[in-house]
């Protein structure tokens, strides 16, 4: 049994200037953990998505989906938008 | 790395020991594992050959052949440590979850394997048995070889099934 968890992570680590050792560090992962999760190789455990999200200051759905996210700029301009 | 604070000194040099990137580049691909776990199956093969060489057939100069084989056998067991970071050296307090669910999977994989070789070597014995064949001389060569791979499959499962490491970010 293993659904796929899909994240925003590796967007959000790039957005906040934050190394994957430096995450994982503040989680107490190893810094494999945190590539692993971005790759889609592993899925965390809610207590592992819970620290990542408080880490960042979001809330975990920001983070984790089991929906593939929309692209950033279709939420943030609408999708199929004549320019 | 979990519960940092909690680690004990030895821990800590274990984990650093196990996470030194000098050999990255000797395991860096798949096919780099499979090929120094190949490495190390041949090494650990004449190992115990030449250990059961000298103990049970009394060749003075198999000593010399483990002598010779003893240290790159170690250098292959110290890169497939290396490959699985410690997976299975490592106390489970040091490992994370994602290293825990690994190190759980290695090995039940090599138990398994481990299953079938016991229940072909029961078969084998059982035909040999009654082809009316006596096999007793051979079961305590049988037993270390038994022994030997029962301690070092979950590495060599472990060195196969690790990972390419995740692309250097920053």
């Amino acid at each position: 049994m293993s659904e796929q968890v899909h994240n925003r992570l590796a967007m959000v680590r790039a957005e906040r200037k934050v190394s994957r050792q430096r995450l994982a560090e503040a989680v107490g992962v190893h810094y494999q953990t945190i590539g692993y999760i971005e790759r889609g190789q592993y899925n965390p455990s809610l207590d592992l998505a819970l620290k990542v999200a408080a880490f960042f200051g979001l809330p975990v759905e920001a983070l984790f989906s089991l929906e593939p996210f929309q692209p950033l700029t279709d939420q943030v301009y609408g999708h199929g938008k004549d320019s | 790395m979990a519960q940092k604070e909690r680690l004990s000194a030895y821990d800590q040099s274990m984990y650093d020991l196990m996470n030194r990137s000098e050999g990255a580049a000797l395991h860096s691909t798949a096919a780099r594992r499979r090929a120094v776990v190949g490495v190390h199956v041949a090494l650990t093969a004449g190992f115990v050959g030449a250990w059961l060489g000298t103990v049970v057939g009394e060749l003075s100069w198999a000593g010399w052949v483990m002598l010779g084989l003893l240290l790159p056998w170690c250098v292959a067991t110290g890169i497939l440590n290396s490959a699985t970071r410690g997976l299975l050296e490592l106390r489970p307090r040091v490992l994370d979850e994602r290293q825990r669910a690994e190190r759980d999977r290695a090995r039940a994989t090599a138990h398994r394997i481990m299953s079938w070789v016991l229940l072909g070597a029961v078969v084998v014995t059982g035909v040999v048995g009654f082809a009316g064949l006596t096999a007793k001389a051979l079961v305590f060569q049988v037993a270390v070889c038994a022994l030997v791979l029962h301690w070092l499959l979950p590495l060599w499962v472990a060195a196969l099934a690790a990972r390419d490491e995740p692309d250097a970010d920053e």
